[in-house]
């Protein structure tokens, strides 16, 4: 009974977005489109991510606000679309605009399902992606010309956060991975052997959760039975916030627990400090990145959104940013053109010299490992973490299953 | 092995007295009204709410407690009088509605008062840390969560058997009309059950406050479990939430050694299986 109202709700909220986004574009259409550029944020802007899409935009709204909003004399009409965390309808949103609008540029997904699916749409339509997420399939298996990703690969993610634990704690060596049972988890989790390997570190146990876990005591009366050094969780979301509030309850101080792809900022200000205090995690983006691109990104974030941005409002800016950069290059508009320009491209980032790996479009940029800091160690309520170290190491070429030339 | 499923079991009870407590409530709900209280979810979620803000503010734990208990409580006697008191006499559907939207709304009030983002609050200082079993650890505070739990229940159970009040609750949900041709206020009986039932649920929330935080969407969540435990025991009957709420928690608990990602699937099994081999639910006796 609950669903089918539910259901009710959605439809007619689904309607409602439907009338605005044709009206929306309808007005786009109106401007014409010889002298504009038509990019988008296609993002999730309701359900449990929708804090994400609206980051997403604030990030990507800096970057054109950069360039008074156009590049190469062309005025950049900067659509908004919901994705609503659902491939499907990624899916469809990203048709529509293609077919209505004539999109050419589009950044956004915050999940990887919604982004791999979307990647086809756009290797047909020949228009250009630049995704985010924790999938190895936009650079591996799935790779396509026309999608670039953002966000670091899981082995260089999982290398990062696993040899800074190595090298600072020698002694310990067992480790409990807990891990979300979808593509993104399993992912992680085969770095995650692969980097223990090479480390010369022990995997003792692994549990996999189904998705939208809120009991998580039973994984670590099972894990913590194996008296393992380390709890590394290898989940997102909602669902790594209560395992860690749960862990925290047993109050074992022996067993450190990491997180390598695990909380964002935002997750993090759901944990009290003392729950999320001297937790190891691993960060695609951090605040603190000490480079000259990102300290005036920081700056320029606080004065508009009175916040400082996380790894969404990064990803929105970064790679909006790197877009332009790319057209300027190429001095063009052009799909094939800025695609020629970002392959093998060389530009200072938010993460200080970066480049684009030509073959498998791959951001080739840092891995950020943080250590939160006790409530008595924060300076403001911004301040949640350390970066104690950083990593670049990608993923060893024999494991990429890419199959296109470079 | 023999002990870690021993742990598991002893894990799975604590979390099964929870479920247990909110499906006691839903069941009371649901004797005395004959009406499947969709707003129960909410009076879950605002009862861990209200917790979380007393405890913020400087109250004491256990004061906390009784406040996660008394806000709902409070709120539950508002809802039954203004509104399904009134719907009575029209169709089962109304008051099914009602209570649909009265969830919405409480849902959407926490959303304005507290904001999307999830809540975390820590247990006592003398309830952190774990019992060493030698060959695992058992949370504390979950071993008082459930304690508590097991407590409450006690209580009610003691209310509702050994006093006028419950006797009256009793004859209030069992035989309705005779017990109003005995001068019994039946419609009082309705918003005191319905209070208790409403209550029971935010003690829930306040005593899970620790663990799982608080956040928008728990109040759902916790009402599909409710709703399955509820259903196991079977529908008619008051005290077969209780040995259902145990089940789930062990099956959840104890499934976790050999299956863990079937283990939250596993409880909808169980209902389905129910349904199969005794419509009526394991204590049902229609």
């Amino acid at each position: 009974m609950t669903f089918d109202h539910r259901m009710n709700r959605r439809t007619v909220l689904k309607a409602g977005l439907a009338a605005m986004g044709s009206s929306l574009s309808g007005l786009s259409w109106a401007q014409g489109a010889g002298d504009t550029l038509t990019m988008a944020v296609l993002s999730q802007q309701t359900g449990t991510f929708a804090y994400a899409g609206d980051l997403v935009l604030k990030g990507a709204q800096l970057a054109l606000e950069e360039r008074n909003g156009s590049i190469l004399g062309k005025k950049v009409n900067l659509l908004v679309r919901d994705d609503e965390g659902k491939p499907a309808v990624g899916v469809r949103r990203l048709t529509e605009a293609i077919s209505s609008d004539k999109l050419r540029y589009f950044i956004g997904n915050f999940s990887s399902a919604v982004g791999l699916a979307e990647l086809e749409v756009a290797r047909q339509e020949k228009v250009l992606q630049y995704a985010a997420g924790g999938s190895e399939d936009f650079t591996g298996s799935r790779c396509s010309p026309y999608t670039f990703q953002w966000s670091a690969h899981a082995y260089t993610a999982l290398r990062a956060t696993l040899e800074y634990v190595s090298k600072t704690m020698p002694d310990k060596k067992k480790i409990y991975t807990v891990t979300a049972d979808y593509a993104f988890g399993q992912s992680l989790l085969h770095y995650t052997q692969v980097a223990a390997k090479e480390l010369g570190l022990e995997l003792v146990g692994n549990d996999n959760h189904p998705s939208g876990e809120r009991q998580f005591t039973q994984y670590f009366t099972k894990a913590l039975s194996t008296r393992p050094d380390i709890v590394c969780l290898l989940t997102a979301g909602a669902d790594a916030v209560t395992a860690i509030r749960q862990f925290h309850s047993f109050g074992v101080k022996s067993v450190q627990i990491v997180g390598p792809w695990t909380l964002e900022v935002e997750q993090m200000r759901e944990l009290s400090p003392a729950m999320r205090s001297g937790m190891i995690l691993g960060l695609n983006y951090y605040q603190d990145i000490d480079t000259p691109v990102n300290t005036a990104f920081v700056k320029r974030y606080l004065q508009a959104y009175k916040n400082v941005p996380s790894y969404a409002a990064a990803y929105g800016y970064d790679a909006m940013r790197t877009l332009f950069l790319a057209m300027e290059k190429a001095n063009s508009v052009e799909v094939e053109a800025v695609i020629k320009a970002l392959e093998g491209l060389q530009y200072d980032s938010i993460f200080g010299p970066t480049q684009i790996d030509p073959r498998t479009h791959q951001t080739v940029r840092p891995y950020y490992v943080v250590q939160c800091k006790a409530p008595e160690a924060m300076k403001n309520e911004f301040d949640l973490a350390t970066i104690v170290a950083q990593g670049e190491k990608p993923q060893p070429p024999e494991l990429n299953e890419c199959k296109r030339e470079a | 092995m023999t002990s870690l499923l021993a742990a598991q079991l002893l894990n799975g009870l604590a979390i099964g007295m929870i479920y247990a407590l909110t499906a006691f409530g839903l069941s009371i709900i649901k004797g005395l009204l004959n009406v499947p209280n969709f707003a129960h979810g909410a009076f879950y979620a605002l009862g861990a709410y209200v917790c979380y803000g007393a405890l913020q503010s400087g109250v004491p734990f256990a004061l906390a407690l009784a406040i996660a208990f008394a806000v709902p409580a409070l709120a539950g006697a508002l809802v039954e009088k203004l509104g399904v008191a009134r719907l009575m006499r029209g169709p089962y559907l109304y008051q099914l509605l009602f209570l649909f939207g009265t969830a919405l709304v409480l849902e959407q009030l926490i959303i304005i008062i507290w904001g999307t983002m999830g809540l975390s609050a820590p247990a006592p200082e003398w309830l952190q840390g774990a019992f060493d079993l030698g060959f695992t650890y058992l949370p504390r505070y979950l071993v008082f969560n459930g304690a508590m739990a097991a407590l409450t229940i006690a209580v009610v159970w003691l209310l509702i058997e050994r006093t006028r009040l419950g006797s009256q609750i009793r004859a209030g949900i069992d035989k309705r009309e005779m017990a109003q041709c005995l001068g019994i206020d039946v419609s009082r009986l309705v918003t005191a059950g319905f209070a208790l039932g409403a209550g029971l649920a935010g003690l829930s929330g306040g005593l899970v406050l620790p663990l799982l935080g608080a956040n928008a969407t728990m109040g759902s969540e916790m009402l599909s479990i409710a709703f399955v435990v509820l259903v196991i025991g079977g529908l008619g009957s008051l005290y077969g939430a209780l040995a259902a709420g145990v089940l789930v928690g062990v099956i959840q608990s104890v499934s976790s050694v050999f299956v863990p990602s079937a283990s939250t699937v596993l409880i909808y099994v169980a209902m389905v299986l129910t349904l199969m081999v005794r419509p009526q639910g394991l204590f049902g006796e229609r």
